[in-house]
């Protein structure tokens, strides 16, 4: 018995300093330790470094973008810095510069900047979706089905839209955001915290408004995201019309620069 | 083996990672898929260079799309996998610690048993004594379900194996960290789970079923390749079960330790 | 859409003109919501006592408006809704009785509402192009996710919208044809390399498997079971020798026919009956007054004789653990083609 709470005692110790790593570094400002080293520097930094070493964090900040990119959450340079650079930040120019490279050369993935000032990253798809895409058995994430109802709703109603729209339209769908879901959860959490988290929304408060309300708009990963023109395609399909009838919403979709005209091919 | 990638291989590429792992048919079917999609040329038979292509460009990031066989029906599959362990890949977020470690200690289990299985009832006695935290019945439940989802274990009346993916991206990991406990199989060479041991003491090679109905396939005397004893299990007949009775087997949950 | 807007138009005009009339005077009064002190009326509202019961009418009115407004708001909107008229229309009534600010503050506050709402509703008259209903929306989206409506009648009356239940993938559905909108970078998923590498503590598993059957057996049990058995241990014990009751009896009526494991415990009438009966069940065999095994690889169930109850030892018996979701049981329900319970529920057989 104190043989296994000894144990018990030393991995927990063990777990929670990787767990504690993270969360302090998600929690201060600490890109202010952080400066952009000049070329001169770079060029020095990178003299004192074998290529191999170089490939090698390379690679690790590569993996680390795939990993954080599982949960879609942005990365903040920061973190990167402290928890994958380290020693290497004085070439960190020149790491991103492979890095970027090679999630367009061999995932064909794009590395965004979303916000200059606090630096932060995220991935999105360089390859359109292919029309008839042969694995049908490929796994679906519902929670991506519930986001879509969400964004469509938000452009057809140009932009912004009140939350109590947004959980009216739900509570028809069967999803009711005071209520735990089968597959969803906490909806309204999920709604609130987790998607805007990704930067798929932004929930803001409306100003004067007594009782306190929200509206929804699209956040800067859906703006890169995701389709309007398509969206807008799925919904004359829906509603049996044509998707030109929604004159506003069809010239949105189709003047905004947003991913559709993102779209470049990957090759050089 | 130094062609440049194209935007069929990013495809395919990204197919694997959306699907984690896929079988040869689906491979070559995902392969025209992407050739045509991007107007390249596609030569079936030469799927494997074109994943070579991939690979070459994969494996300084320590990934690697791999081949490998399922123990069930010996078909060809291909597997996108992780090659190296980092502080980097330990950050990864689909599993907790303390998931991770049930995960482990299944594993542990499986790789012990002379069956290559592990029943429901072990691991949740193994849930009790994880060292992080302890587990609900109900929350190991949910993340046996959740792994066998994911594609990393099997469940078969109520008994788990390892999956094809698993074993295809673990099998290095199996083999350093159980050698002792790891048998390969006699024909294929691949480490063994679901498999025929030879029943002569001395000898007791492993034998995957698949690669035991290959073998054995046509003989009326099957004789042990190693030790020449009579082979006395049943040889599995290549094909397979009909739809109806497997899905009932598949529910019903029964299962009886001797 | 047409039919609305002249309708809508012609309605919606002298009400902004009267409102914007009206709502100069009431503006003057803004700054001043929370002052209650005489004086401070403007010129166009008299100075006049009166009585304060109705003045807490007319404020208690006012909220309920407001409220009605705010809570409806999304019916409100639809083109063919005429109760922002109504509402404005009473709160004309009220005004005739202001006279303090306190109530013209609530007055205003209205206003404020009624008018972003009208701002609304113009807006989608006035928009070119067809307006988008998020209730058809939502009404075309659950086609689409494969509802099955009931035709039950009783249950639309009670909820007053379309009833029916959604398949298990519907989200899938709208997943999956979101995945054409979206360019989601796909990610990457492993094991190897996500926990520490660590060889297995060393094992003396043959022994640990086969000498100590009794103590493992015990740990077997899943621990819900262990604290049901506290807490109802009587209840259980009851319910697991009538049970056994049953077993007798079907077993002696035809002692050559095998009895099928799952026809004995589903109730295809009662999920939770079937769960029920597979935990008390499961008590006979761990007692060893039932057994269990496989006829055609099927698994049935048999009452243990008497005399064999002693001959055969701990050691020789074997442990069986079902387990039974939703879905399972419905399956087995078909595939059985069970329609009737062969144990009769206690509390029907009471009544």
């Amino acid at each position: 018995m104190t043989q296994r709470k000894r144990l018990s005692n030393t991995q927990i110790s063990s777990q929670s300093r990787r767990r504690s790593e993270v969360a302090v570094a998600e929690e201060e400002d600490g890109d202010l330790t952080f400066t952009q080293p000049s070329t001169s520097q770079v060029q020095r930094g990178l003299e004192r470094l074998t290529s191999a070493q170089v490939d090698q964090k390379t690679a690790e900040v590569v993996q680390y973008f795939l990993v954080k990119d599982q949960k879609k959450i942005p990365v903040r340079r920061a973190d990167l810095v402290k928890h994958v650079l380290k020693d290497y930040r004085n070439v960190y120019p020149e790491i991103m510069k492979r890095v970027t490279q090679s999630l367009d050369q061999v995932f064909g993935l794009k590395l965004v900047e979303i916000d200059t000032k606090n630096h932060i990253y995220i991935l999105i798809n360089k390859l359109e979706p292919a029309e008839g895409a042969p694995l049908d058995n490929s796994p679906t994430n519902p929670k991506m089905g519930l986001l879509f109802v969400i964004l469509s709703v938000i452009f057809m109603k140009r932009g912004a839209v009140k939350e109590n729209v947004i959980w009216h339209t739900l509570k028809k769908l069967r999803v009711d955001p005071g209520e735990k879901h089968e597959e969803f959860g906490d909806v309204k959490k999920l709604i609130t915290d987790e998607f805007v988290r990704q930067r798929y929304l932004e929930y803001v408060r409306i100003p004067h408004t007594d009782p306190i309300e929200h509206e929804f708009r699209w956040g800067q990963r859906a703006d890169l995201e995701v389709s309007k023109a398509k969206i807008l395609e799925f919904m004359g399909e829906l509603h049996n019309q044509e998707p030109q009838s929604w004159t506003q919403q069809y010239r949105d979709a189709h003047s905004t620069p947003n991913s559709t005209q993102a779209s470049t091919s990957s090759q050089r | 083996m130094s062609q440049q990638m194209g935007d069929s291989h990013r495809r395919f590429l990204q197919n694997m990672m959306a699907n984690g792992i896929v079988d040869e048919q689906d491979a070559k079917t995902l392969y025209q898929h992407c050739c045509q999609t991007h107007n390249t040329q596609c030569i079936l038979d030469k799927l494997d260079d074109f994943i070579g292509t991939i690979n070459s460009k994969l494996q300084p990031m320590f990934m690697q799309i791999r081949k490998g066989m399922s123990e069930d029906s010996g078909h060809q599959y291909y597997a996108l996998v992780n090659m190296a362990e980092t502080d980097v890949t330990r950050m990864s977020s689909d599993y907790t610690d303390t998931e991770l470690e049930l995960f482990r200690k299944t594993m542990d289990l499986i790789v012990s048993s002379e069956n290559g299985k592990a029943s429901s009832t072990d691991i949740l006695n193994t849930a009790d004594t994880l060292s992080t935290k302890k587990l609900k019945k109900s929350e190991t439940e949910h993340l046996l379900n959740r792994l066998v989802h994911d594609k990393w274990l099997n469940e078969k009346r109520g008994e788990y194996t390892l999956s094809t993916r698993c074993i295809i991206e673990m099998e290095p990991y199996i083999r350093t960290m159980y050698q002792d406990q790891v048998k390969v199989c006699h024909i294929c060479h691949n480490i063994a789970f679901q498999c025929q041991i030879c029943e002569n003491p001395t000898c007791g090679i492993k034998i995957h079923h698949p690669c035991v109905a290959r073998y054995f396939k046509g003989r009326t005397e099957p004789q042990c390749p190693a030790c020449d004893d009579f082979w006395p299990h049943e040889i599995p007949e290549p094909q397979r079960k009909g739809k109806k009775t497997e899905l009932i087997y598949m529910y019903l949950h029964v299962w009886v330790h001797s | 859409m047409k039919r609305a807007r002249s309708s809508e138009a012609d309605e919606e005009t002298p009400r902004q003109n009267g409102s914007s009339g009206r709502r100069r005077g009431v503006q003057q009064h803004r700054g001043n919501e929370d002052d209650e002190g005489p004086g401070l009326g403007a010129a166009n509202l008299q100075d006049d006592d009166i009585d304060p019961s109705l003045r807490r009418e007319i404020r208690s009115k006012y909220r309920d408006l407001i409220n009605s407004v705010q809570q409806n708001r999304e019916d409100m909107l639809s083109p063919s809704n005429n109760k922002l008229t109504e509402v404005l229309e009473e709160a004309n009534k009220l005004f005739q009785d202001v006279r303090e600010a306190r109530e013209a503050a609530l007055d205003a506050q209205l206003l404020v509402v009624a008018t972003d709402l009208g701002k609304e509703k113009a807006s989608q008259l006035f928009s070119e192009g067809a307006a988008f209903d998020p209730t058809a929306f939502a009404e075309h989206l659950l086609s689409f996710m494969g509802l099955n409506r009931l035709e039950d009648e009783e249950e639309e009356l009670q909820n007053g919208a379309v009833d029916g239940y959604l398949p298990q993938d519907a989200w899938h559905r709208v997943a999956k044809r979101a995945e054409s909108c979206f360019k989601t970078a796909p990610a990457f998923h492993y094991m190897m390399g996500s926990f520490h590498a660590e060889p297995p503590p060393p094992k003396q598993r043959i022994e640990r498997q086969r000498k100590v059957p009794g103590k493992e057996a015990k740990r077997m049990m899943p621990t819900q079971l262990k604290k049901m058995e506290e807490s109802h241990q009587e209840a259980t014990e009851k319910e697991v020798e009538r049970i056994l009751g049953f077993l007798k009896g079907y077993h002696q009526d035809d002692p050559s026919t095998p009895i099928s494991y799952y026809e004995f415990v589903i109730d295809p009438n009662s999920f939770s009956r079937t769960i029920e009966n597979m935990f008390h069940t499961s008590f006979l065999i761990r007692d060893g007054l039932a057994r269990m095994y496989l006829d055609d690889k099927l698994p049935c169930i048999a009452p243990v004789e008497e005399g064999e109850v002693e001959a055969g030892g701990s050691a020789s018996r074997k442990q069986c653990i079902t387990s039974i979701s939703l879905k399972t049981w419905k399956e087995l329900i078909d595939a059985f083609d069970i329609s009737d319970t062969l144990i009769q529920p206690l509390n029907t057989q009471n009544e």
